[in-house]
């Protein structure tokens, strides 16, 4: 297709910054009237942005939109649905204690006003109707927490599609990670609806998952850092190509400063033995060596995740052993992991990385004021002297150390994290997504740091958002499927696996 | 920036102008002794803000200070005879007691604070009705002659503003140069991180909540001292002027930002206004509108609510 006077939607050179992140470049796409368009790309390749762009969350930096081929703004979420952009989340939106019904019609109850009252009977009939538009057979005056997830997924598609009634145009509905909760005959309802709904709405469906989009999309976008760098139909294309398009550059050696890794030495440091937790993950064994960078691969939901947390000292396990420096340990608090050198850079940084309206040194010195404290009493100069010797060894750039955290930059947010566990002696650390949010600069600037303190002992448990950046920075690799290891290899400098030879053991 | 340095100088500047404009309609006012006297005022109302400070700035509320005051005052009052100056120990030692229990029961039983301390408060309260069986008991002549330490004077200083110096330079040093209040700090401005930090969090709760209650029952054992009696309902009206004093003096009402200095200013400025009210004529009785609207003006100018979609 992609005569533009047949889009539902389009954007033409659309461009969108956030501080320290060129988050959109250029972004052209085209919604066609009744196709189901996919997207995909790698965490923080701009999909998320794109669709908030879409439903009027965010506004572009430049570039145009146009909905049937006429220039507009979309002003914010409200106007988006006027204009007939719907979209189904990914974290779902539905509030647990009201009904179906309720649900559908929040915030547009007005149509159902009488005399000031809410006409509940009509509400319910209304609503009864949307429901059957997604073929649901569930009574509107449930509550929607008593549903399973996919029939909640499926109300939420109902309430997008309630903006049939109110907006003239077409509609578009997108649905960002859908199925990412599903199981595979709650997929194949949700598809067979959408292909019934596309005559009434266009779709824009982002998965992760590269066959359901081959699946269920006309046409494939692929995003890569920001940019649109591929357009296919998906009658030409297989998961393979799409998975080469998506990863893009062919591995190149120094990104991760492959030449800087070096062998790590014999002491164990961590042992994980035959380590389990609730229904996350079981039986898993593996030692960790000072100088070692490990990576877990596996898919949301293999139980790296928790495998992750629980040496973080958040979820502690529930069989097996775990020693660290050869000395049993339950790990029941992050304190419980602190007291025994394990630090965690958590993946939502500024929630659990950094207490942003503290100062950088106070941050710094947070894990470890007990060495600053004498007779009670936190030695102020000294710990001015460790925050300023922080801050130049790892070029943290801030103003001053009294300067607030909140106002630097993720990357050297970033740092700021590793200082405060390196000062506290952390001799094992948990990277959990390090690189998330951060730009190539200060992700090169993160990796040669690694590198780096890898070399002077440290050792590291690395889960990440790409399988590139796993096995780019790994020595060895776990893979993980549904909380088992499923695979175990070396990537020793030179001799990385390939992604797809370990895609294989993570689906 | 400038409007953070301009917030963080308001509650000073607020208190030499009300100080200025007092002093210019009243010209006694600014005399030494005048001035001392204020002071005076001023330490049980500092005391009582001092202690839910350190609660404050960690994210908690204590609604309990004021009939903790009270219960400590009637302590005082059935005790002193028996106890001499043990009994203000006793009245301090409950109040850490119950300010231990407030802490357990919001950090183990994880109860929103405001809840827990507002059932001690009740709690506390009836206690106090209960043991001084609802009266108001007057000290004799031998149980004031243990209140001089209060009630008299050193080096031409008002004893209890010499208390109110000391408490204030404890709890400086507790607030700003110790691990328990740098933690303080921290959990007032991001728990998860402080936790993540491996910062026991809970323990630095229950310990902020037995500094509250204790530092309330102090303000108990001044008062009783000062107005030589105790009664159930000695310090009610209290908590209001006190919750206004930190907020008014600066320290943020959702934690992580604040100071015992800033809680001083704010509990002079509640003092000068008072008094100025009095000059004023205004009914003693209808200060609390005043102390309500300043508590949310203050509110309102400290907190910068354009980053704060959701408030409950």
């Amino acid at each position: 297709m992609s005569a533009r006077q047949e889009a539902a939607i389009s954007t033409v050179r659309i461009a969108k910054r956030f501080p320290g992140v060129h988050a959109l470049k250029d972004v052209s796409i085209d919604i066609g009237r009744g196709e189901v368009v996919g997207l995909i790309g790698e965490n923080g390749a701009g999909k998320s942005t794109l669709m908030k762009i879409l439903s009027g969350v965010y506004q572009p930096d430049s570039g145009r939109i146009l909905i049937a081929g006429k220039e507009t703004r979309i002003e914010s979420a409200a106007d988006a649905n006027r204009k007939g952009i719907g979209m189904v989340f990914q974290e779902q939106s539905l509030l647990g204690n009201l009904t179906i019904g309720e649900n559908i019609y929040l915030g547009a109850e007005r149509q159902f006003v009488r005399m000031g009252l809410v006409d509940w009977r009509a509400l319910y009939a209304a609503a009864a109707r949307q429901l059957d538009k997604v073929s649901v057979n569930v009574d509107p005056r449930m509550r929607t927490d008593e549903l399973s997830f996919a029939a909640r997924q499926m109300v939420e598609l109902a309430k997008a599609l309630t903006l049939e009634d109110h907006s003239a145009g077409h509609l578009v509905i997108l649905l960002d990670e859908p199925t990412s909760v599903l199981e595979r005959a709650e997929i194949d309802v949700l598809f067979s609806r959408v292909r019934a709904l596309k005559s009434r709405a266009s779709f824009v469906f982002v998965s992760h998952r590269l066959d359901e989009v081959l699946q269920l999309a006309d046409r494939v976008y692929v995003m890569k850092d920001g940019e649109v760098v591929a357009e296919l139909a998906t009658a030409d294309a297989d998961v393979a190509t799409l998975h080469r398009l998506m990863v893009g550059r062919t591995l190149q050696a120094d990104y991760y400063y492959e030449p800087l890794q070096r062998p790590f030495q014999d002491r164990v440091v961590l042992e994980a033995d035959r380590l389990s937790c609730g229904k996350a993950y079981r039986n898993v064994s593996f030692k960790l060596h000072a100088g070692e960078i490990l990576g877990i691969a596996g898919v949301i939901g293999s139980g790296r995740e928790t495998l992750a947390r629980t040496l973080a000292g958040f979820s502690p396990h529930t069989a097996g052993a775990l020693r660290v420096a050869g000395r049993e340990a339950l790990l029941a608090t992050p304190a419980d992991a602190v007291e025994r050198g394990i630090g965690c850079i958590p993946r939502d940084r500024r929630v659990e990385g950094l207490v942003l309206f503290l100062s950088v040194s106070a941050n710094i010195t947070l894990a470890a004021l007990a060495e600053l404290t004498r007779f009670g009493l936190i030695d102020s100069g000294k710990e001015r002297d460790l925050a300023e010797a922080w801050v130049s060894r790892l070029k943290i750039r801030t103003p001053s150390i009294r300067t607030l955290c909140l106002s630097l930059s993720g990357g050297n947010q970033q740092k700021v994290v590793l200082a405060k566990w390196l000062n506290a002696n952390a001799r094992i650390l948990v990277l959990d997504h390090p690189t998330r949010g951060l730009d190539v600069g200060a992700k090169e600037e993160v990796y040669q740091l690694i590198r780096r303190l890898t070399g002077e002992g440290l050792a590291i448990v690395l889960t990440s958002d790409t399988l590139e950046e796993t096995i780019g920075l790994s020595h060895n690799v776990l893979v993980m499927r549904d909380g088992e290891i499923t695979h175990r290899t070396e990537a020793a400098p030179g001799a990385k696996p390939r992604q797809i030879d370990l895609i294989k053991y993570m689906v | 920036m400038k409007t953070e340095d301009l917030r963080k100088w308001l509650p000073l500047g607020t208190l030499v102008v009300l100080v200025l404009v007092v002093g210019i309609v009243q010209p006694s006012f600014l005399q030494p002794a005048t001035l001392l006297g204020l002071a005076g005022d001023t330490a049980v109302l500092f005391v009582l803000a001092t202690g839910v400070t350190f609660v404050i700035m960690l994210g908690g509320i204590d609604l309990s200070i004021q009939s903790m005051a009270s219960l400590a005052s009637v302590v005082v009052a059935l005790t002193v005879a028996r106890l001499g100056y043990g009994a203000a120990l006793l009245a301090i030692a409950i109040g850490a007691l119950a300010g231990l229990a407030s802490g357990i029961v919001h950090v183990r039983l994880k109860i929103p604070s405001f809840i827990a301390t507002l059932a001690m408060g009740g709690i506390l309260f009836s206690a106090a009705l209960v043991i001084s069986k609802e009266r108001s008991i007057t000290l004799d002549e031998s149980g004031r002659a243990y209140q001089s330490w209060i009630t008299g004077q050193s080096f031409g200083w008002p004893n209890v503003v010499i208390v109110g110096l000391i408490v204030l330079a404890i709890a400086h040093i507790l607030q700003a140069h110790t691990r328990f209040g740098r933690y303080s700090a921290a959990i007032g401005a991001g728990e998860p991180a402080a936790y993540a930090s491996g910062v026991k969090v809970g323990k630095q709760k229950i310990f902020a909540f037995a500094l509250s209650a204790g530092f309330a029952a102090f303000a108990g054992v001044i008062l009783a001292g000062r107005l030589a009696s105790g009664s159930p309902t000695l310090a009610a009206e209290l908590l209001l002027p006190s919750i206004a004093a930190v907020v008014v003096g600066g320290t943020a009402i959702t934690g992580g930002v604040g100071s015992i200095w800033r809680t001083l200013v704010g509990a002079l400025i509640i003092s000068v206004v008072r008094i100025g009210m009095t000059f004023l004529g205004v009914n003693i009785f209808a200060q609390n509108i005043v102390f309500g609207a300043v508590l949310i003006g203050a509110v309102a100018i400290t907190i910068d609510r354009t980053k704060i979609p959701i408030v409950k």
